[in-house]
């Protein structure tokens, strides 16, 4: 669903983005930890075409992203960290409309259906979003997800700054997707809840993937060690 | 595209600042449309009552010397044309009737400035004053955020991240930014139009004119809201798109136009009244005077006459000379008054030319030009009704001295024109040009109005792919 081959991105003189391939396929859920400034949210940027790769390719669902930037935006949900909505549309309206863009078309039991199953109580479906928490208005984005029917879901540091419940609300509902088939590329700092939502952790440095492992087949402890040794490393060179 | 323009409204619906501003607005125009159609009823009644009171004068003089009611003199009357509602154009300043006699061509007065106090300096409202300045501010007020609030909200991301296409973004944005606009101008045409259109005595209304100015007025919208969606793709911030789309519509309604008057009195002056008076005053003591059969050019009119006619003395002619030598001397002066008019409204021509010349500054001077043109209300239409005023004073002064001419005998003293006779004189009318010629003369203007939204709006198609 997700191929990245060999992409590197330079600002100027500074290489955000260093040769980086990856894949995440169906069913999968690839977290990506890394320090700030390591290459997660420019790889992301990349997919999402908002920023042309210096050399290599991303694909989504087989599709170069920068020759079909609408196209492969119809296969996919991006929710950045701080997802923000219209703030004088209620839930339904700002769902309905983010859906409409995408060119689909749903009645409003429809629409409520989806935030409900994203897990949005019923009383905040007719509220304007101006009103609503992080996670509430990071459910909507889960609603326009499973709306939309998308392959690929893109979250960057979706639970920092929420509260544990909703934290863990949100895992759940990660779950479920992946388990629905969808490829989903995870940026985020949470080691703990990286190792028990993913299938896969990428550890990222200056750049590159310094550490690509299956999530099953290490320890939340031994994958703690990983980690520091790859940060400290920087520190000793 | 349908559903962002929907989307972009709903949100304008529930922004407080855009329900102040209509309804603030809507109060405004109900105001000024009551106050323009009574002002225009009342005028128009002034203007159908003069005419005919002034006629009936005319025609109950009783039994006169012709050359002394030539003296007596009457008015011509300027219709109030309907369309004067929209636009009032120059008729503030420019006089409403022209007082017609013997020998000299007087200027229009009695304009409404000056039966006013100076306050009027400060204008009035008028749905003009709406129309034209007010409107294009709401537009801005739609419009100055229509990206910049994306950008703040953080919603551009997520906007993107949904495969919209970007120009069809772009336009449904701007056309949610145009059409609230769009529609509260119809509905004011459609209103005003049915209230004149069941007024009687309507001095040339017609639907095509009033269509022509709501396209016009539309077309400068449109230019408006292209700008300023511009501007808000290009501005950082709400707050900086706003201080510039306001700059840019102080400098297009309000700077420009006073450089440009500032450039063409420069260029192309007015003389004074009394220059003016003076060269006149100059060429007629050279030429023929009808009162005075002693002057150089009345001698030399008689040795020729008697030539023509192949007699040896006046009192042989098959006519009363002294009509004939009156007109010949009115036929003189006139072409003394048409010379130096012509130069005259050869500098106004100069003068709108040098507008014309600037609408590259401003879409402004051409909207302005153009809507004051169909409304019946520009400089243009004053110069033709003085020159039809003109034509109809030397016709008049014709028919008066061939009754000298013809019914009385020379030297007769204290002729009478029989009181019938009075009325054998044309009525003074005056029709405006049609709108398919105002249209033609115009096609610069509506040249450069084009100009002025292709060249932002492709500017915005561009724009639109690089968000």
């Amino acid at each position: 669903m997700i191929t990245i081959k060999n992409i590197t991105k330079k600002f100027n003189d500074f290489i955000a983005v260093n040769n980086l391939s990856l894949e995440v396929k169906e069913g999968e859920i690839l977290c990506l930890l890394g320090a700030n400034g390591a290459g997660k949210s420019t790889t992301i940027n990349m997919l999402l075409n908002f920023i042309e790769p210096s050399f290599g390719s991303a694909k989504i669902n087989g599709l170069d992203v920068v020759k079909n930037p609408i196209k492969t935006k119809n296969f996919l949900t991006y929710i950045p960290e701080n997802l923000m909505l219209y703030p004088t549309l209620t839930a339904i309206e700002n769902l309905d409309y983010f859906c409409k863009l995408s060119g689909k078309n749903f009645d409003k039991t429809e629409l409520k259906l989806y935030l409900t199953d994203a897990g949005l109580q019923e009383e905040a479906h007719n509220n304007r979003v101006k009103t609503f928490s992080k996670g509430m208005r990071q459910k909507v984005g889960i609603a326009l997800a499973i709306a939309k029917e998308s392959k690929v879901l893109l979250l960057d540091e979706p639970t920092s700054g929420l509260d544990p419940k909703s934290s863990n609300e949100f895992m759940d509902l990660l779950t479920r997707m992946k388990d629905d088939g969808v490829a989903i590329l995870m940026a985020t700092h949470d080691l703990f809840r990286a190792k028990e939502v993913s299938t896969h952790i990428g550890i990222m440095r200056s750049g590159k993937l310094e550490n690509y492992s299956d999530s099953s087949k290490v320890s939340l402890k031994e994958l703690e060690t990983i980690y520091l040794d790859i940060m400290n490393f920087k520190n000793v060179s | 595209m349908k559903n962002i323009i929907f989307k972009e409204l709903k949100e304008l619906t529930r922004d407080g600042r855009f329900k102040i501003a209509i309804v603030i607005s809507l109060i405004l125009l109900v105001v000024a449309t009551i106050t323009g159609i009574n002002q225009y009823q009342k005028n128009n009644q002034q203007y159908l009552e003069s005419a005919e009171t002034e006629r009936k004068v005319w025609e109950t003089q009783g039994e006169k010397n012709p050359h002394s009611a030539a003296h007596y003199g009457t008015y011509a009357f300027k219709p109030k044309f309907a369309l004067s509602l929209f636009d009032y154009g120059v008729t503030k300043y420019t006089g409403n009737s022209i007082f017609l006699e013997a020998h000299n061509r007087h200027e229009a007065s009695f304009s409404e400035a000056t039966d006013q106090t100076s306050l009027a300096r400060f204008g009035t409202l008028s749905i003009n004053f709406v129309l034209i300045y007010l409107f294009p501010l709401i537009i801005i007020l739609i419009g100055y955020n229509s990206y910049t609030k994306e950008v703040e909200h953080k919603t551009l991301t997520l906007l993107k991240s949904q495969g919209v296409h970007p120009t069809k973004l772009t336009l449904g944005k701007w056309l949610a930014t145009f059409i609230p606009v769009f529609l509260l101008t119809a509905i004011i045409f459609l209103i005003i139009g049915i209230i004149l259109s069941s007024l009687e005595n309507l001095a040339f209304f017609t639907w095509s004119s009033l269509l022509a100015i709501f396209a016009s007025y539309t077309l400068y919208y449109l230019i408006i809201t292209t700008i300023t969606v511009l501007i808000s793709m290009w501005s950082k911030s709400s707050g900086m798109s706003l201080v510039s789309c306001l700059i840019i519509w102080i400098i297009f309604s309000f700077i420009t136009p006073k450089i440009a008057t500032n450039f063409a009195n420069e260029n192309h002056p007015y003389p004074s009244k009394s220059e003016f008076s003076t060269r006149i005053a100059e060429d007629r003591k050279n030429g023929l005077d009808g009162h005075n059969p002693w002057n150089k050019a009345a001698k030399k009119l008689e040795q020729e006459t008697l030539q023509k006619y192949n007699v040896d003395s006046l009192s042989q002619l098959p006519f009363n000379y002294a009509g004939y030598r009156m007109q010949k001397g009115e036929e003189h002066e006139a072409k003394i008054y048409e010379k130096h008019y012509n130069i005259l409204n050869e500098i106004a021509n100069n003068q709108n030319n040098t507008y014309k010349k600037l609408s590259f500054l401003s879409p402004f001077f051409p909207i302005r030009f153009l809507s004051m043109d169909i409304a019946n209300t520009s400089d243009n239409l004053h110069w033709k009704f003085t020159k039809a005023a003109e034509k109809y004073r030397i016709e008049k002064q014709r028919f008066l001295n061939n009754d000298i001419k013809d019914n009385s005998k020379l030297g007769e003293r204290g002729y009478k024109m029989s009181a019938e006779s009075f009325k054998k004189l044309p009525k003074f009318s005056f029709t405006p040009p049609t709108l398919g010629e105002i249209l033609k003369d115009n096609t610069q203007n509506i040249f450069f109005l084009s100009l002025w939204f292709f060249i932002p709006f492709l500017g915005l198609i561009i724009t639109s792919k690089k968000i």
